[in-house]
């Protein structure tokens, strides 16, 4: 993976970018997040200004339309030394496309370097960045979660290793396999709105997999397959759930933290 | 071969409407890309990563230098007493194999497997030349026999189950009814048999030119490769210009690493090396070889930014692995090349606007590019295609527009966010449980629910958040004396 | 201008779509084999040959080997075959004659037995490399339902690799003079009937690797 290198993040403030979906859809990613961070003694911002990455413009070949939003991410976090982001897909976006978007523009790109080399997807962040796997958490009582590995995530940041290793690390969590965790939910972005008899065989997939799956709660780290999993599953009334992982691992915090104000 | 590709979404909707063909389809695709981790990786991990970046280096090098290896190959194959042939497209195909034809009083033509022969539509120019053609390779002899493009460029006909092959013997051959493949086999057997012995005209493919000797090679396992190749008196091969390779070494590595990928053997049960006709002193062999080297959209490739993708060694480990692959199937696709293979060759070889589609039915899983020997980035060029669909002018007016709609909107933190807000005034008036006839939103809601927008977005909560500890701090700061 | 000066003008006209690369100075085999231990590869070649369905024959004497042969050939009369003098088995014409076996021409598809030699055995794969030549018809190892390949065990290479080294070794058209050189592992097979895997399909449906493991009597 051919990835800008980054520098320890170790002992300094984090800016998060939430992602437009968290902001809007789930914001209880974005609290977990926070309350989690926190809990590790870090000091988060929220630069207010940011929005979307561009993401569903880029990946729908509307490179034009991405531009300005990826160059007001530029800006917004142009001076903050760590960023830290719930969200494989969009980590990706980041790290990998921003780069690419830019090509044609030397200070952008350079910008857009030099960003991604201080971007960070939630999970490394903690075991890679801080090197914690064990953040001192404990569930109130045992639970079992089996992991669906975000394609993004997976294939482009080398994701995986980490979130495995945060839930086993946490007291009263048990992680399962989950057959073919690997393989994609269907979701793609706007491919699911585009192409959704595709989009949703795929899931049917997905589906029948969780249905088989001993753990009751599936574990991701993109709220966009999360929901377009959750999508089906409340549809037919299942009694399996998919959630992120920030809000399962923050769900082990001391309880005060957890509903701190 | 006809054109389909266009009509993606509405064959892909009629494959989904066939189930016992997509459980044939996957059971196929899943026990073939299974074969390949473990033929890849029989050495452990690290050796099978090693052997693709070692396949890709040397397909690399031999497109870096494909002109020279290509006169290399002219030179050597000419030397060995084949005569070579160049086809700009294919009607130059089609003419020079016509005129070979002709040449040679050929009235039978048998033919092993050859995914140019569909490219340039050979087997209906022959035949408008009055001449007889018959597929040999075993799937490709009973999609001849059933009227059907191939669905998958290794395995043709894994979108058919045993008992569709049975009826179609029965009804198209005099087969003699039976439920056992073996026999099934036999009676092929012996009908091609004939054909083989008295055919005055072979066809066939070419997985690798071997510029340094001027061989052709075949990567087959039925044996109909190297009938065709031996006992008709003239042997035509179709060629791909992207085909050459540097070196025996590559050759060594290359002809493993296909099978091994592509059906999870470690070499086929032919690995056959063609370096000339017959020779002096030999009992058998054609008369006659003749290599046409196919440029058919290839130079073009070539000189673009997707070049990358001329490094394939047509394994198939993509369409193997690719789940939207498993869930329509090869015909969707609509030409010669399925899968994600097919995603990127169509719209290349035979227009952007013809095969818009395609570059869209991906969700960019990744799949393809880490299965891929060659680690061909597929994903990478279906994002460049689809941002040339934008740019081309080649998408559906409204997504231009509410794409720049939504990229005005998500300027502005605050124009977003009141248009958050305003949607989630709007969303409990939707009914929930059912499909809604709201456009895009139609196809989502048929088997799914919509993710419900928060009562209060984050950002809200943070400046609350902000606001509280304000309060606070200036709350403490009174209290000090 | 001819097609063939417009396709190369086109390729020349655009900077390669890659650095031109130097080859490795050492290729890393596909198969990692140890060559030192002779008796593992030979009982390598013997277990990678049976798992492709090929039946080996491991013949202690060359008197063996010629009786396996006869043995395969019963109860048929008439049987294609190279020319002797590339079959390593001396004394097998001898055989064969007091056997009444008759030797058919080459361009018989009636005949149910070929027998041929081999060039080289390579270990890796439980294959056998066969070239063509005068006296070596293509068609032996072809056409008939059964492929007899007699070879010595002095003949196993370790693997693709080692063989393609000999080549070079051996000089300038070692690798070019055989109009064609087949590469065999197994019997002819297809699994494209709802992926049954069927046994000799155009080719043999079945193969007979007779390994002879003595001293070559002359």
């Amino acid at each position: 993976m051919d990835l800008p290198a980054r520098t320890s993040p170790v002992g300094q403030p984090v800016a998060l970018y939430v992602t437009c979906l968290v902001d809007y859809l789930f914001p209880g990613v974005g609290i977990a997040s926070v309350r989690l961070l926190e809990h590790l003694g870090l000091t988060v911002t929220f630069p207010f200004a940011q929005t979307c990455c561009g993401q569903p413009a880029y990946n729908g070949g509307y490179h034009r339309e991405a531009r300005p939003l990826a160059e007001r991410f530029l800006d917004v976090f142009h001076d903050v030394p760590v960023i830290v982001c719930p969200s494989g897909s969009c980590t990706t976006m980041i790290r990998v496309e921003y780069p690419r978007l830019f090509a044609d523009d030397p200070i952008r790109a350079e910008q857009a370097r030099a960003i991604a080399a201080r971007t960070w997807e939630l999970t490394e962040f903690l075991v890679d960045g801080l090197g914690r796997a064990d953040l001192g958490l404990r569930l109130p009582e045992q639970q079992t979660f089996a992991i669906h590995d975000s394609c993004h995530g997976l294939r482009h940041l080398g994701l995986g290793r980490q979130a495995r290793a945060l839930i086993e690390a946490m007291e009263n969590a048990r992680l399962v396999p989950l057959e073919d965790h690997d393989e994609c939910c269907g979701f793609g972005g706007l491919f699911s709105v585009k192409m959704p008899e595709l989009s949703a065989a795929m899931l049917e997939k997905k589906l029948a997999h969780i249905r088989a799956c001993e753990a009751p709660t599936i574990v991701t780290g993109d709220v966009s397959c999360m929901m377009h999993m959750n999508g089906g599953l409340v549809r037919e009334g299942a009694f399996r759930q998919v959630r992120h992982i920030a809000e399962v691992l923050a769900d082990g915090l001391p309880e005060g933290v957890r509903h701190a104000q | 071969m006809h054109n389909e590709a266009g009509q993606f979404i509405a064959n892909a909707r009629q494959a989904l409407a066939n189930p016992p063909m997509l459980a044939a389809v996957k059971r196929a695709t899943d026990t073939a890309d299974r074969k390949r981790d473990l033929a890849m990786f029989a050495d452990g991990r690290e050796h099978g990563e090693a052997l693709r970046q070692q396949s890709a280096t040397a397909r690399h090098r031999a497109l870096s230098q494909l002109p020279a290896l290509l006169e290399q190959a002219e030179e050597r194959l000419t030397a060995n007493g084949a005569t070579v042939l160049w086809a700009v497209d294919a009607a130059e195909v089609c003419r020079h194999v016509q005129e070979i034809a002709a040449r040679h009083n050929v009235r039978r033509v048998t033919k092993s497997k050859s995914m140019i022969s569909e490219e340039v539509g050979l087997n209906d120019a022959l035949i408008a030349a009055g001449i007889d053609v018959l597929e040999t390779d075993l799937g490709e002899f009973i999609i001849q026999l059933a009227a059907e493009p191939p669905s998958h460029i290794v395995t043709p006909v894994i979108h058919k189950s045993k008992e569709t092959i049975r009826d179609l013997f029965v009804e198209r051959l005099g087969m003699p009814p039976t439920d056992d493949a073996q026999t099934m086999a036999r009676f092929a057997r012996e009908h091609l048999r004939a054909a083989f012995l008295s055919s005055e005209m072979g066809i066939s493919g070419g997985n690798f030119i071997i510029a340094e000797t001027g061989t052709l090679c075949l990567v087959t396992n039925e044996g109909n490769g190297r009938m065709v190749t031996t006992l008709p008196p003239v042997h035509v091969a179709l060629v791909g210009i992207e085909k050459v390779i540097a070196t025996l070494e590559d050759y060594a590595l290359l002809t493993q690493v296909l099978p091994r990928s592509a059906t999870g053997q470690a070499l086929a049960v032919y690995t056959h090396m063609i370096n000339a006709p017959r020779r002096t002193g030999e009992d058998d062999g054609p008369e006659a070889l003749y290599v046409i080297l196919v440029d058919n959209g290839r130079s073009a490739i070539y000189e673009s930014e997707y070049a990358e993708v001329l490094g394939c060694i047509r394994c198939g480990a993509c369409m193997n692995a690719c789940p939207i692959y498993e869930a329509v199937g090869g015909h969707a696709y609509g030409w010669v090349y399925p899968g994600p293979i097919g995603a990127v060759l169509t719209p290349l070889m035979t227009g952007l606007k013809e095969a818009s589609p395609l570059p869209n039915a991906s969700s960019l899983c990744g799949k393809c590019k880490e299965v891929c020997p060659i680690d061909i980035d597929l994903p990478r060029m279906l994002l460049n295609l689809r941002r040339d669909l934008v740019v081309q002018g080649h998408t559906p007016l409204p997504w231009l527009a509410g794409m720049r709609a939504w990229s005005v909107a998500a300027r502005s933190p605050r124009v977003f966010d009141a248009a958050a807000r305003a949607a989630h005034a709007v969303q409990p008036v939707l009914p929930k449980g059912k499909k809604l006839p709201l456009g895009p939103l139609a196809g989502w809601t048929a088997s799914r629910e919509l993710p419900q927008l928060a009562a209060q977005p984050f950002r809200a909560w943070w400046s609350e958040r902000e606001k509280r500890a304000a309060q606070q701090k200036a709350e403490e700061s009174d209290d000090q004396p | 201008m001819t097609s063939r000066d417009a396709i190369l003008r086109r390729l020349r006209a655009v900077k390669p779509p890659y650095a031109d690369e130097p080859p490795p100075a050492e290729y890393l085999p596909v198969v990692p084999l140890d060559a030192s231990d002779r008796a593992a590869l030979i009982d390598r070649f013997v277990t990678k040959a049976e798992a492709l369905s090929s039946v080996v024959h491991r013949c202690a004497s060359e008197e063996q080997a010629r009786a396996t042969v006869l043995d395969i050939i019963s109860p048929d009369d008439r049987v294609l075959c190279w020319d002797f003098v590339h079959i390593p088995l001396p004394g097998l014409a001898e055989a064969l004659d007091r056997a009444g076996i008759a030797i058919a021409p080459p361009d018989d598809a009636s005949v149910r037995v070929g027998i041929t030699g081999a060039d080289a055995a390579l270990a890796a794969t439980g294959s056998l490399v066969i070239a063509s030549g005068a006296g070596k018809p293509r068609r032996t190892s072809l056409l008939p339902l059964v492929h007899v390949a007699v070879a010595r065990a002095e003949q196993i290479l370790p693997h693709m690799e080692a063989w393609i080294a000999e080549m070079r070794a051996r000089g300038d058209n070692a690798f070019t003079d055989p109009s064609s050189i087949v590469i065999v592992s197994g019997p002819s097979r297809t699994a494209d009937i709802a992926m049954e895997l069927i046994l000799g399909m155009h080719g043999p449906g079945a193969l007979h690797i007779v390994l002879i493991e003595s001293e070559k009597q002359q």
